[in-house]
């Protein structure tokens, strides 16, 4: 393969700065005996040094800092009083989240549920759950739907399970509690029994909007558990500020904070991304 | 509140240093002063409440942009259809307030020299206009931001043969556009205009794929 056949892949990698050390000792060993790639690296050159040039933007008006510090000390005066009223939660060491997710059962178990002051928590569960038991229409099926919620929702990959027997059936656009919200399908096939599983995500909220019911630590990510004579709700903020509410009318609280907690949504945010 | 204090002081520390990289970002993302500023500061307050989920050692510049990036693809995108579907004139008084914000840092050059400076500003700003959203993104990621095509790739969840296409697709264009806006303003000589290729829809930009080719070549 000869380099002048590549030369627009490594005339773009050269001036990034991207080719490994090899590679750029190759092109510019190339570079001294073509004159054709020579000349199309220097025009390139050239124009990349055109759009950058023109590409150099303002700085940040002062204004601007003087607003943000100004939200950063509402932003502190709020999360002071938050403090004051937020009653205790567990903490799970580490983040060994499999063997976590094992252990969740024994630890919902014996935590009785803090009063909520939150009702927005409350008011997405509900919805949630009731949103799951009513049958609604899908507006898109199977692998197109990741596409479909960036076009028409937000970009958001639906979350993967680990366990195995989980099949994202497709999803629908709703309003949950007057969030516009998307609705979010599965096919759950365990043994012998199916069932639904329903994910309901929200844009655009704060780390605890949806708090409530019950508050489960696993490492430093914060999951709400809530049971409902209806059935049971798990939710989850993320750190853009993406909400999800689960609910799965086949099982238990403790199967369904399982299944949440071994989805990639929360091995997602556990390796930082 | 010691705890709030340190968390204040280390974000202002590590976060908010970047505030005129982040403006800039925003300021080509959104094109117009009045929107930069919105972005910047939801997603700083956003980047503020998250700040715990912060990596300490990863790259908090990275971790901002990405927050601004997403911030604007899933809400100022779509604000900006909305308002231009339902009113023009709105989008036409942004415009205006975006040359206002730098009026005064202007005044203190010559006359001239203001008008030439604002008249290419606004062509940059038409050309990037101009440009498909996903494009501009990159453009902006890269060629303002200086992040890597592996950031970049992270940032729009696209493989990095992607993000090298848009960019190389996305820089034609714009260097295309500028040299056609500048031609017509007369700021350049007509050997220059065409110093540029122009774009070529067909050809590909790929490094693994030439990493992948050369590798089977090897094994050969
Ligand atoms: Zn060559």
């Amino acid at each position: 393969m000869s380099l002048c056949q590549s030369i627009d892949t490594l005339a773009m990698a050269y001036l990034d700065d991207e080719l490994v050390a090899e590679e750029h000792r190759e092109l510019e060993l190339h570079l001294l005996g073509c004159v054709s790639c020579k000349a199309h690296v220097e025009n390139e050159r050239a124009e990349l040094s055109l759009v950058r040039k023109a590409l150099v933007a303002p700085p940040a008006p002062d204004m601007l800092k003087m607003r943000i510090a100004r939200a950063l000390d509402q932003e502190d005066r709020d999360s002071a009083r938050a403090t004051r009223r937020r009653l205790g939660s567990w903490l799970l060491p580490g983040s060994a989240m499999i063997a976590a997710a094992a252990s969740i059962a024994a630890f919902v178990a014996i935590k009785t549920a803090p009063v909520s002051h939150k009702d927005t928590g409350d008011a997405v569960a509900t919805a949630t759950i009731r949103t799951h038991n009513r049958s609604m229409p899908l507006e898109v099926q199977g692998a197109s739907t990741g596409p479909w919620l960036a076009e028409h929702f937000r970009r958001v990959e639906p979350p993967r399970f680990a366990t195995p027997g989980i099949q994202l059936l497709g999803a629908r656009l709703t309003d949950v509690s007057g969030h516009e919200a998307a609705l979010v399908h599965y096919k759950v096939v365990i043994g012998q029994n199916q069932f639904r599983l329903t994910t309901v995500i929200i844009d655009n909220l704060s780390s605890d909007d949806l708090a409530g019911g019950q508050a489960l630590k696993v490492g430093d990510r914060t999951l709400h558990l809530f049971q409902q004579p209806d059935g049971a709700a798990v939710t989850y903020v993320d750190e853009q500020g993406m909400g999800y509410a689960f609910a799965a009318e086949r099982l238990t609280p403790h199967e369904l904070l399982q299944l949440v907690v071994t989805s990639d949504l929360i091995g997602r945010a556990q390796r930082g991304q | 509140m010691l705890a709030a204090r340190e968390k204040r002081t280390e974000f202002e520390r590590q976060a908010l240093v970047h505030v005129d990289a982040l403006y800039g970002a925003a300021y080509r993302l959104t094109r117009n002063a009045r929107d930069a500023e919105d972005l910047v500061q939801d997603s700083l307050l956003r980047a503020y409440r998250f700040w715990d989920s912060f990596e300490q050692d990863s790259n908090c510049k990275a971790w901002l942009l990405r927050i601004v990036t997403n911030t604007f693809i899933n809400e100022y995108q779509r604000r900006k259809r909305s308002r231009e579907v339902l009113d023009a004139a709105t989008a036409e008084q942004d415009a205006t307030d975006g040359i206002l914000v730098h009026a005064e840092a202007n005044d203190r050059k010559s006359p001239e020299r203001a008008l030439l400076e604002r008249s290419v500003s606004d062509d940059v700003q038409r050309a990037l206009d101009a440009l498909p959203d996903d494009f501009r993104t990159a453009v902006v990621l890269c060629d303002v931001q200086g992040l890597s095509y592996k950031e970049i790739a992270e940032i729009m969840q696209t493989p990095v043969g992607t993000v090298m296409s848009r960019l190389f697709r996305g820089r034609k264009l714009l260097a295309t556009a500028l040299r056609e806006f500048a031609q017509a303003e007369g700021y350049v000589r007509e050997e220059t205009r065409n110093a540029g290729a122009i774009v070529e829809d067909e050809k590909t930009v790929d490094l693994e794929k030439y990493r992948a080719a050369k590798a089977r070549e090897g094994s050969r």
